[in-house]
């Protein structure tokens, strides 16, 4: 005798993303409340890779803390290590080289072009497409070539130092640098061809988790969350830095504001990062990569210093509060995708778990950031 | 220009009557040297407005208000369109007090950077929640919290968020021992 | 290891009651050269497993580029990062949700001692991932190198079946099978 299934119309249950799920790109938990396949209500569960560097910023000396802001982002690392380096730099009052900041220019766009594919490959692999990741990483690989050979490291780079750079760079670089430009826009053409257009791709994120410009401002959202909902704030041109104001690259910016729109801001910046690679080899200036008289040992005047810089994930800040002690008195990292995730929660009620997850994959999440 | 549009904004909430606070705004040198900034951090900072030098520190608005002016303070940055940056926290243990900084800036060209700050007593400290006027300030008091021990009061669910759920200690604290 | 806090799991079944010697053989065989690690990345380490089975490094010249994302499913857990006090219970639950036999790989050196964060005063993370799963590999670096992971992957395999994929050049002896 069979039983009939009793289904309570309003009746929800609870599922647990995460921590461990291969959408969430790491250890994030999300609880979400579910009515059949639509998300009621979610409550992000970050800090499963909590790794104490604000702690760690204040215990160790300033040059100690260059291997902490690699590790907290590994995808996009340079940008870190800049707004790092520029803020100790502008409390030190330490001269850069123009050589130095030039390479530093060119390395950080390598890096934010390789997180972008990688980007790319990791979310387009949510949506159910394995190969682009293929092709993404391969070309990735050639950049982290490139970096591995002047730095010595494939990810975590600690190549910046306070006052310049570790190791210059040699023309081996520079000319495989100049090959790298030509060969990135043959993919750039490619993955357009391969993934753009595909049907079932623009079905799932045309109209996907369209954010507005008002929900942005109250969390903070900024990198390409921020330039899909039509807002064209990017730090290298609202606040230039180092020597961004010397290069002529625009900020992509969708009116959208769905996970389409973030998709395109992101492969239009590859090409806006090669034009800045291109003009920045083309410039660069001779000269030594570390200044003659750099400090021994660096201690910033007693004082509070802020430095903002665009990394691949969006606006990176950091806040210094010195008592002119060798170590920092508090080092507050205010990382990008914290604000960026932030904005989940309220915008994903009311979704289908799969848009849910494809808007999640837009934000370009890498959790050790978010938690620190 | 958005600076002084936001200073004199900011400023409403220092009346002139009160003229020891007036004397607080003061436009930074550009080329003040380190000493005169380490004797200006030396003394015990009141409560006002100033306009910092934004090549040396960064920002261009540095406020600091009571507990109880600060969602006024935030409101005013609010109305004028400011995105919210962060919020932290400083434990200035020789003092006996703990300060929570909020970092504001602008989507637009108007460059500027304003810093709320707010400092309360280290053994009571309790400041009132700014999520009524910026849902993504939620996580960040959280994580103040976390770190500091801070409670924001009228948060809507301050419970650990990078501590483990039943965290019962504020790591940042000075005179934190693990 | 520092075994007095954490709850260990003891290896409480063994991979077969029964042996059969040559059967086992040929099963243990099999096993290394089909390994289905766990989609499971914590960290920075996460990102070089991609890599190793992405393009390039193709880990599928092993046998081992099967990444399940379920634990049901897999008998190789890639312990790739930075192992918290909040994330410690999960690994384990994860652990014991693999069906027998299955091993562990540490990969990194925050899997194996806590790397750079391992400092005094530390107040969140698991000083290693041997204080609480039975490790077999330790593959240091920070991050590996694909090519490590690769060689983690190979001792391995060498470790379950006695099998080696090419002679090693220091010894005179033959691999066994």
């Amino acid at each position: 005798m069979s039983v009939p299934v009793r289904i309570q119309p309003d009746e929800t249950f609870v599922l647990n993303v995460g921590p461990q799920h291969p959408a969430t790109h790491g250890v994030l938990r999300v609880k979400m409340e579910m009515d059949g396949e639509y998300i009621v209500d979610a409550e992000t569960v970050i800090g499963y890779i909590h790794r104490m560097h604000e702690k760690m910023g204040e215990l160790k000396t300033y040059p100690q803390f260059y291997m902490n802001l690699s590790r907290m982002d590994y995808l996009g690392a340079m940008g870190y290590s800049h707004g790092h380096v520029l803020l100790v730099e502008k409390a030190a009052g330490i001269e850069v080289p123009e050589r130095a900041e030039y390479i530093r220019a060119i390395t950080v766009e390598l890096n934010r072009i390789s997180s972008h594919l990688f980007w790319f490959g990791a979310f387009v692999m949510d949506l159910g497409g394995f190969s682009p990741l293929m092709y993404a990483l391969q070309d990735r690989e050639h950049i982290l070539d490139m970096l591995e050979r002047i730095t010595g490291s494939r990810l975590t780079y600690s190549y910046y130092r306070f006052g310049g750079l570790y190791n210059d760079i040699d023309d081996e670089f520079i000319e495989s640098a100049r090959r790298f430009i030509p060969r990135m826009r043959k993919s750039l053409k490619k993955y357009d061809r391969l993934v753009t257009g595909n049907i079932i791709f623009q079905k799932r994120l045309i109209g996907n988790a369209v954010l507005t410009q008002e929900t942005c401002r109250k969390y903070g959202a900024s990198s390409a969350v921020a330039r899909g909902s039509g807002i064209n704030y990017d730090v290298r041109k609202n606040e230039p830095y180092s020597v961004y104001p010397e290069f002529d690259f625009d900020v992509p910016v969708y009116n959208e504001g769905d996970s389409l729109a973030r998709y395109k801001v992101r492969m239009a910046e590859i090409e806006q990062s090669l034009r800045i690679i291109e003009q920045g080899l083309d410039k660069l200036p001779g000269g030594p990569i570390m200044p003659k008289k750099a400090p021994k040992i660096i201690k910033p005047p007693a004082g509070d210093y802020y430095q903002a810089v665009e990394t691949a994930r969006g606006n990176f800040g950091i806040r210094l509060v010195s008592d002119g002690g060798k170590n920092p008195y508090r080092l507050k990292l205010r990382s990008p995708t914290y604000s960026n995730m932030h904005l989940f929660d309220e915008t994903c009620k009311g979704m289908l778990i799969m848009d849910a997850l494809a808007f999640m994959g837009s934000l370009d999440l890498v959790i050790p950031e978010i938690d620190r | 220009m958005i600076i002084e549009q936001t200073r004199n904004a900011l400023q409403t909430l220092f009346p002139e009557a009160d003229p020891g606070i007036d004397l607080q705004v003061q436009q930074e040198d550009s080329e003040t040297t380190a000493e005169s900034s380490d004797k200006q951090e030396d003394t015990v900072r009141t409560n006002g407005v100033i306009e910092r030098d934004y090549q040396v520190h960064g920002y261009h608005i540095d406020a600091q208000v009571d507990p109880e002016q600060l969602l006024e303070a935030v409101g005013i940055v609010d109305s004028l369109g400011y995105f919210i940056e962060s919020i932290t926290g400083v434990d200035w243990i020789k003092e006996n007090q703990l300060e929570v900084v909020y970092d504001f800036s602008r989507y637009d060209f108007d460059l500027c950077r304003v810093v709320i700050r707010t400092r309360v007593d280290r053994d009571a400290p309790v400041v009132p929640s700014i999520t009524s006027i910026y849902a993504g300030a939620n996580w960040h008091e959280r994580e103040t919290h976390d770190f500091f021990g801070i409670k924001f009061e009228g948060h809507p669910h301050l419970i650990p968020l990078l501590l483990p759920e039943d965290a019962d200690f504020h790591p940042l604290l000075k005179d934190f021992k693990a | 290891m520092g075994k007095t806090n954490i709850p260990t799991i003891e290896e409480g079944v063994p991979s077969s009651i029964v042996q059969f010697a040559s059967l086992d053989k040929l099963l243990n065989v099999g096993r290394a050269n089909s390994l289905w690690p766990l989609t499971f990345g914590i960290a920075c380490c996460a990102i070089e497993m991609m890599a190793t089975g992405c393009a390039r490094f193709d880990m599928s010249r092993f046998g081992a580029e099967v990444f399940r994302p379920s634990p049901r499913q897999s008998d190789v857990m890639i312990v790739a990062g930075t192992i918290t006090k909040k994330m410690m219970p999960g690994i384990k639950t994860l652990y014991d949700q693999m069906p027998e036999p299955k091993w562990v790989i540490a990969l990194g050196n925050c899997a194996i001692s806590g790397g750079p964060f391992a400092f005094e005063g530390q107040y969140s993370i698991i000083l290693g991932a041997d204080q609480f799963l039975p490790v077999d590999i330790y593959i240091p670096g920070c991050p590996p190198r694909p090519e490590a992971l690769l060689q983690g992957i190979i001792e391995l395999e060498h470790k379950l079946s006695g099998w080696q994929r090419w002679n090693d050049p220091q010894s005179k002896e033959v691999p066994s099978l």
